[in-house]
C-alpha cells in the first residue's frame, strides 16, 4: 500500500513523499493517527505550489479513506483557514517534524527543512493516518556540516549557528524576533515582506553549476548526493 | 417532483458525508438536493443532522476521537452553508433569539461553538459573545437584544461559579428570560442550585450537548404551543 500511495502522489506532481512513524511525537488529541504521509513540492519547479499541495493532500486522503483508514489532513502553513473547528488542532502539529521523521531532510541552521536534493525549497503538507504504512528511516541530525553561508548572509544576524537533532528539537536555531523585526522593516520600506536570503544562499539543491559554489562545497566538505 | 428513491439516496449521501468527514461530498450532496427540489429542512435534519447524531454515538463508543468529531462538524457546516438560505421557516417552530458565550476566565469554546451551530441550524438568531466574556456583558446583551434565551458555558470549576452571578443578575432584570447552562463541570444539581432553566448534560462531549440542546428546544416548543392552546 505504501508503494502505491507514493507512486500515486509522485505521478501527480509531488517532488518527494515520505512516511513517518510519529508514535510518541504527537499530543494526545491526535495521537491515534500516528503515521504521517509527508509530501514535499519544490517551489522552483511549480508555479502554483499551494494549489498543487492541496490537490496532493486530497489525493492522499481519498486513497487512504477508500481503504478504510482515518485521515487528518493538515493544510500548508501558508493556507490555514481559521474559521473551521478542526483548525483549532492544527497548532498541535508541525510539518517539519513529520518531514524529518519521514527522512525527507533535516532542520538546517537556518531553521528550515533541508532536503539533500532540493535544499530549503520544499513546501510541505502532511496527512496523518491510522493506516499501518511502513515508515521510512528518519534523519536524526543536522547534515549542514561546516557550511556557514546562511549565517554569514543573514541581514539581521538572526541565525545562532546551533545545530538541530531529533533528540533535541527545541534548541534555538533562529532568533525569531530578530528575523521578524527585519522582515517588518523590509515590508515598511520596500513593500517586500519576505527576505529569504537564507533560502537562496543554501548550497543544497541549488541548480546552477556555479564554479564558486562548487568550490565552496568542496572546501567545506559538503556532500551533495547525485 | 423528486422521487422517493432519489430522496433516500441523497439523504444517505448527506448523512455519510458528515460521518466520513468529507466536506466536498457534503457540499455536492447539498447542492444536488437543492437542484432536485428537495426541502432544505428535510436535507438538514434527516441528512446532515442525522449523520451528526451517528457521529455522537461513535464518539461515545470511542470509535471517533476529537479530531474526527471536529472534522464531521466542519462537513456538516459545509453542507449547511449551502442549504441554510433555502430553509423555509424552521422546523422546530421556535422563533427566537439567543445570547451565547463562555463565561469570564474561560477560553474553551469548542463546545459552545457546536451548540451555537445547532441553534443556527434551528433557525435562531444567535448573538455569540465568544469566549472569556465579562459577566456583565451577558446581561447587557440580553437587555439590548431582548433575547428569549441566554446560554452560558464553562469548562472549569473555577469559572463555573461566575454563572451564578449572571443568572442572578438576569433574573433581577428580566424574570422571564430562559437560561441554559452547560460545560464539563456542570450538572443538573448545579443547574438547580444556580437557578438555571435548562442544563445541557455532559459537556466534555460537546456534541451530546448540542443534541440535548435540540431536545430542550423541542420541549420549549411544546411548552410554547401548550400555552397558545390555553
Amino acid at each position: 500500500m505504501k508503494t502505491s500511495l507514493k507512486r500515486e502522489l509522485l505521478d501527480h506532481g509531488a517532488t518527494v513523499v515520505g512516511i513517518a512513524d510519529l508514535r510518541g511525537y504527537l499530543s494526545g488529541e491526535i495521537s491515534h493517527l500516528d503515521r504521517a504521509v509527508s509530501i514535499g513540492v519544490d517551489r522552483k519547479l511549480n508555479e502554483d505550489t499551494l494549489s498543487l499541495l492541496m490537490i496532493l493532500q486530497k489525493r492522499a486522503v481519498r486513497f487512504l479513506k477508500a481503504r478504510g483508514h482515518r485521515t487528518l489532513a493538515i493544510p500548508p502553513d501558508s493556507d490555514r483557514k481559521k474559521d473551521t473547528f478542526i483548525s483549532k488542532l492544527y497548532s498541535l502539529f508541525n510539518h517539519k517534524m513529520a518531514a524529518t521523521s519521514a527522512g525527507l531532510g533535516w532542520i538546517g541552521k537556518n531553521g528550515l527543512l533541508i532536503s539533500p536534493r532540493y535544499g530549503p525549497r520544499l513546501s510541505l503538507v502532511t496527512v496523518l493516518t491510522d493506516a499501518r504504512l511502513r515508515p521510512d528511516a528518519p534523519i536524526e541530525r543536522c547534515l549542514c556540516g561546516e557550511c556557514m553561508l546562511c549565517i554569514e548572509h543573514c541581514p539581521s544576524k538572526a541565525i545562532t549557528g546551533s545545530e538541530w537533532s531529533r533528540s533535541s528539537p527545541f534548541v534555538e536555531l533562529v532568533k525569531l524576533n530578530t528575523c521578524r523585526a527585519h522582515k517588518a522593516t523590509k515590508r515598511a520600506t520596500d513593500n517586500k515582506p519576505n527576505c529569504g536570503l537564507c533560502i537562496n544562499i543554501c548550497p543544497y539543491g541549488r541548480r546552477n553549476s556555479d564554479v564558486k559554489n562548487a568550490e565552496y562545497l568542496v572546501r567545506n566538505k559538503i556532500f551533495i548526493p547525485a | 417532483m423528486v422521487t422517493e428513491e432519489k430522496k433516500t439516496e441523497l439523504l444517505a449521501k448527506l448523512r455519510n458525508a458528515v460521518i466520513q468527514y468529507d466536506e466536498d461530498t457534503a457540499k455536492e450532496a447539498a447542492q444536488e438536493a437543492l437542484n432536485v427540489g428537495m426541502e432544505a429542512n428535510d436535507a438538514i435534519f434527516n441528512g446532515l443532522v442525522s449523520g451528526m447524531v451517528e457521529v455522537g454515538k461513535m464518539f461515545e463508543a470511542q470509535e471517533y476521537f476529537v479530531p474526527e468529531l471536529l472534522m464531521c462538524a466542519d462537513a456538516l457546516y459545509a453542507g449547511l452553508d449551502i442549504l441554510k438560505p433555502h430553509v423555509k421557516q424552521l422546523d422546530l417552530g421556535v422563533k427566537g433569539s439567543v445570547v451565547i458565550g463562555t463565561v469570564e476566565g474561560d477560553v474553551h469554546d469548542i463546545g459552545k461553538n457546536i451548540v451555537k451551530m445547532m441553534f443556527d441550524v434551528a433557525g435562531f438568531t444567535v448573538y455569540d459573545l465568544g469566549r472569556d466574556v465579562p459577566l456583565d456583558k451577558f446581561v447587557q446583551e440580553q437587555l439590548r437584544t431582548d433575547s428569549d434565551l441566554v446560554c452560558l458555558s464553562a469548562m472549569m470549576t473555577t469559572t463555573m461559579t461566575g454563572m451564578k452571578k449572571v443568572i442572578d443578575d438576569l433574573r433581577s432584570r428580566n424574570p422571564n428570560v430562559k437560561i441554559m447552562i452547560g460545560g464539563a463541570p456542570v450538572s443538573q444539581d448545579v443547574a438547580d442550585k444556580y437557578g438555571a432553566d435548562g442544563y445541557a448534560k455532559d459537556a466534555t462531549n460537546a456534541l451530546k450537548d448540542a443534541i440535548n440542546m435540540i431536545e430542550s428546544l423541542k420541549k420549549m416548543k411544546d411548552e410554547v404551543e401548550a400555552k397558545k392552546a390555553k
